[in-house]
């Protein structure tokens, strides 16, 4: 088990961008780096960074999950925090890959980089100490807090800072602890189910009729907007780190499809 | 829209897709409406539920891996209070000793309380094939018996049914002409079941803890049936999984206050018995006789893998009740007597060598883990889930739809070959996939569209800032 | 091998290899309590309080017990030996009797029995086979009235586990017999009372 409360809180930080930032949401991923400048950090990009490896975990195919999780690991070697604008990717570092590796010898050095990941909200919060968000965004919105957050810092921590932003409403909405239906490799080998969920999920959001639905992980938010543009709902999204990055410049929001 | 690409047949999707809306919606109202009571109720009355929730966790834990122990003493303390103690290997083994204490005391009709290990065992079936008549007594359990049917849910067996639906079975069972009123149902159950007790030699129930220190079983209840079958009948048989014991009456304090929440949203169950062992000589009414059969039933083959911590569980069924799957799906879809999460874990591990038949059970999940934030024992389920994968995975277990990993693995460990990968991605902005025979993408596609391919994009912009900040090392 | 045997020789292997055995937690006396019982100052006022949040009808006294039965039509109200000194002022207005056979179970409208105790926390009546020997009685007609004496109300679950009674049945009555089986639906007196009251003597 990491303990997640000796994390390391220096300024110089690795970033670990996700795959889904990589091929697809380029934009999330530059907030994420100007939102960690903003706060005063130096953002370190390892060059040969590829994934968490969690499609191959939740697979049950661990022997390639520990492939990927290997390299991963060298990758971000060293003892500054990682920061990942994903609750999903966090966890895989900090809580599966832990169970990945139960009963392999190179453990320990895989919990070290575990032990020093800290999901983007929870550290701007918890790590820095940052209690309120400059600048302004107006907008309501409806925050949906990613399952693999549960049990973490993580949710209190973003609804804190959106809710200082000046502008900003946070809406709440039925059924909010429910999961979007996504669940990686789940989402394409129980398509029913998935979908049944995530429209449950857009039923709930487009009711209490938000500006937009935004969220801290982009694998809920790229199969609910998925299912909004298929299904034409008028549902616009985006990652919290874009919010915090255009209230700085009193921007509204560019939202992601 | 039910999805018909030629991946989609996982069987709880397939399930899913073909269950009647009005069934899925009232499963869904049930579960939801559950699940807010707990919420409030544990909210209003404790300050950090969570603490208690671990706590109880760590006393089931430290009983299951003392059990030998505290399964000892349990059998000593009731034996010490006139109580007998029997032991079953396998489920026939557990409804042998009933049949042969039945029989030895010229027993033939008997009254059941609401038990999930005499499901489990199909304890009804075979005392119906030695020719002894078993009546489930709780009112659910009993339209479930009349149907032919099985429980959807562990606490609530017939949520998959309607007044409609109940009014007939009913009536062809010659309880009055047709009518759904709740009310009636009720009252009509009453009185029918009321014959029953009176006529019935023996009442069997299960039990929901064990106390190791005293010997007590604890059985709770709403309705009270299990109470009026050890009322007046002669001789009580409880069935018990051998990891239900607990070491203490103190240890209850924290398990019932959590049970009741858990499971409806009360404080406590209308019910709650505590019997450690037959009436004493100068009192009027209670069995002679007590039985208590320990079951094994592959509970030391769950206890010897690395899933033990689900036998942690006291079936609440909260984690049914806040299961976005389940919610959709309904019970049946398990295919098992424990669905849900906690069934997607216990039902496979229970099967021994069927564990390929239900090994799918694991996949039908999002690991959203909603599940293990409200189980008051605090199992770790998606862990367990993902364990189970595993093993599927190592035992060559086909799973339909779900993508094969080598390629990835190789993309995933060669950061050569993904920048290029990320590079070359954009191809797909030009091809027509939901067209194509892509069978992964094509289920994806079928409900939901596919953002914009900007692979590489995100680092072209970093190297361009590299000057500015100098930070871009590796 | 007897079926104890392999059981236990089951368990014994399948722990075996655990490298370390969870210890056993610490319990402290109360952990459990809800967080608003160290507010409530009064047995008593608690019990009646919880005990009609249960949906059990409270009695101060035996008259106002007695009113309630008149005014519900109960004609034939059972008293055990234990309660005999209602006799006199119950036979005036209900048919009393004192046993309690199979036979009659539809025939008797209420029961009043002996309680062991109760507890304030839950509103709960606490039964045992010594308290309130027949166990029909206190099950089986539609009214049942435990009377319970305010000196017995434990303040809590913890506290009321803490005293255990040594009886082989200790059955805790939290409100009536109810069931939501049907559509989810509450219905009281499934099997049990469908009142379920208590008089506080």
């Amino acid at each position: 088990m990491i303990n997640l409360a000796t994390r390391p809180t220096s300024k110089r930080v690795q970033l670990m961008a996700t795959c889904l930032c990589d091929a697809f949401y380029d934009d999330v991923a530059k907030a994420t780096v100007e939102v960690l400048e903003h706060a005063g950090c130096e953002v370190v990009f390892p060059e040969n960074q590829t994934c968490c490896g969690q499609p191959a975990f939740n697979c049950g195919q661990w022997p390639a999950a520990r492939t990927v999780m290997r390299h991963t690991a060298q990758v971000f070697a060293g003892d500054e925090p990682i920061i990942v604008p994903s609750g999903s990717c966090a966890a895989m570092m900090f809580h599966g890959a832990t169970l990945e590796f139960e009963g392999e010898k190179d453990r320990a050095a895989i919990e070290q980089v575990g032990g020093r990941t800290w999901e983007l909200g929870d550290f701007l919060v918890n790590g820095l100490g940052i209690k309120e968000w400059p600048g302004e965004f107006h907008a309501r919105i409806a925050f949906h807090r990613a399952c693999h957050t549960r049990g973490t810092a993580s949710g209190p921590a973003v609804m804190q800072l959106l809710e200082s932003i000046k502008g900003l409403r946070v809406l709440p909405f039925g059924e909010a602890e429910q999961c979007c239906g996504f669940g990686g490799t789940f989402s394409v080998s129980f398509p029913n189910v998935s979908t049944a969920m995530g429209e449950l999920k857009l039923e709930h959001v487009e009711a209490v009729d938000p500006d937009y639905l935004v969220s801290g992980d982009m694998s809920c938010l790229m199969h609910l907007s998925g299912l909004a543009e298929r299904e034409h709902r008028p549902i616009k999204t985006l990652h919290f780190a874009q919010i915090l990055r255009d209230a700085l410049h009193h921007r509204h929001g560019q939202a992601t499809h | 829209m039910p999805c018909t690409t030629a991946m989609a047949k996982q069987l709880i999707d397939t399930y899913v897709a073909e269950l009647p809306p009005t069934v899925q919606k009232a499963v869904h109202q049930s579960t939801a409406t559950t699940t807010e009571k707990r919420y409030q109720l544990l909210g209003d009355d404790f300050t950090d539920s969570d603490a208690l929730r671990k706590l109880a966790g760590s006393i089931r834990q430290h009983t299951l891996e003392h059990l030998d122990t505290y399964l000892a003493q349990a059998e000593e303390s009731l034996t010490a209070r006139g109580a007998k103690v029997h032991y079953a290997v396998t489920a026939d083994d557990a409804c042998r000793a009933v049949t042969e204490i039945l029989l030895s005391a010229g027993i033939t009709k008997v009254v059941k309380s609401k038990s999930m290990v005499t499901e489990e065992i199909h304890l009804n079936d075979y005392l119906a094939n030695h020719g002894i008549e078993s009546v489930e007594s709780d009112l659910g359990e009993y339209i479930v018996q009349i149907d032919g049917d099985h429980p959807s849910h562990i606490v609530r067996p017939i949520i998959h049914k309607t007044r409609g639906d109940i009014a007939r079975s009913f009536e062809r069972e010659g309880l009055g002409d047709y009518n759904d009123d709740p009310e009636t149902i009720t009252r009509r159950a009453r009185k029918f079941m009321r014959g029953k007790y009176l006529e019935a030699g023996a009442g069997i129930t299960g039990a929901n803890f064990v106390t190791a220190d005293t010997g007590r079983l604890v059985l709770v209840t709403n309705e009270g049936n299990s109470r009026f079958c050890l009322a007046p009948a002669k001789v009580h048989i409880a069935l018990v999984g051998i990891e239900k014991v607990v070491p203490s009456d103190a240890d209850l304090a924290v398990l019932l206050n959590l049970l009741g929440r858990s499971a409806t949203g009360q404080q406590l169950t209308v019910y709650t018995e505590f019997i450690n062992g037959p009436r004493r000589h100068d009192r009027p009414s209670g069995p002679e006789q007590m039985h208590v059969v320990f079951v094994d039933n592959r509970r030391t083959e769950v206890l010897a893998s690395d899933c033990k911590e689900i036998l942690r569980c006291i079936r609440c069924g909260a984690c049914l009740n806040v299961c976005p799957v389940y919610r959709q799906a309904s019970g049946h879809a398990y295919r098992s007597v424990y669905p849900g999460p906690v069934g997607a874990v216990l039902s496979p591990l229970l099967a021994g060598d069927k564990f390929k038949e239900l090994a799918d059970l694991p996949k039908a999940s999002s690991l959203c883990g909603a599940c293990n934030e409200v189980c008051p024992v605090d199992i770790p389920i998606p862990d367990l889930l993902l364990r189970l994968r595993r093993r599927a995975h190592e035992e060559h277990v086909p799973s339909p739809g779900t993508p094969p990993m080598a390629g990835f693995a190789l993309l995933g460990s060669h950061p050569l070959i993904w920048r290029s990968a990320m590079t070359f991605g954009a191809a797909k902005d030009y091809l027509p996939l939901d067209k194509m025979p892509v069978p992964y993408l094509g289920s994806w596609l079928k409900t939901r569209t596919l953002p914009k391919w900007r692979g590489g994009k995100f680092r072209t912009w970093m190297k361009s800032r590299h000057g500015r900040n100098g930070g871009n090392g590796k | 091998m007897t079926a104890r045997e392999k059981v236990f020789s089951g368990i014994k292997s399948a722990l075996a290899p655990l490298p370390e055995r969870e210890a056993r937690p610490a319990v402290p006396h109360g952990v459990a309590d809800p967080q608003w019982l160290a507010g409530e100052a009064d047995n008593v006022a608690l019990f009646k309080k919880r005990a009609k949040v249960a949906g059990t009808l409270c009695f101060d006294t035996p008259g106002g017990c007695l009113s309630w039965l008149y005014e519900q039509q109960a004609k034939t109200v059972y008293l055990p030996e234990a309660l005999a000194s209602l006799d006199a002022k119950f036979a005036e207005f209900v048919q009393l009797t004192h046993d309690y056979t199979r036979g009659r179970v539809d025939e008797i409208d209420a029961a009043l029995t002996l309680a062991h105790g109760a507890i304030a926390e839950t509103g709960t009546i606490i039964l045992t086979d010594e308290s309130t020997p027949d166990r029909l009685a206190a099950l089986a007609p539609w009214t049942h009235i435990a009377v319970v004496r305010k000196d017995t109300i434990h303040r809590s679950v913890a506290d009321a586990l803490a005293a255990m009674p040594d009886d082989p049945n200790i059955i805790w009555v939290t409100g009536p017999s109810k069931t939501a089986d049907v559509e989810g639906i509450l219905i009281q007196g499934v099997h049990g009372p469908g009142v379920q009251g208590c008089l506080l003597v």
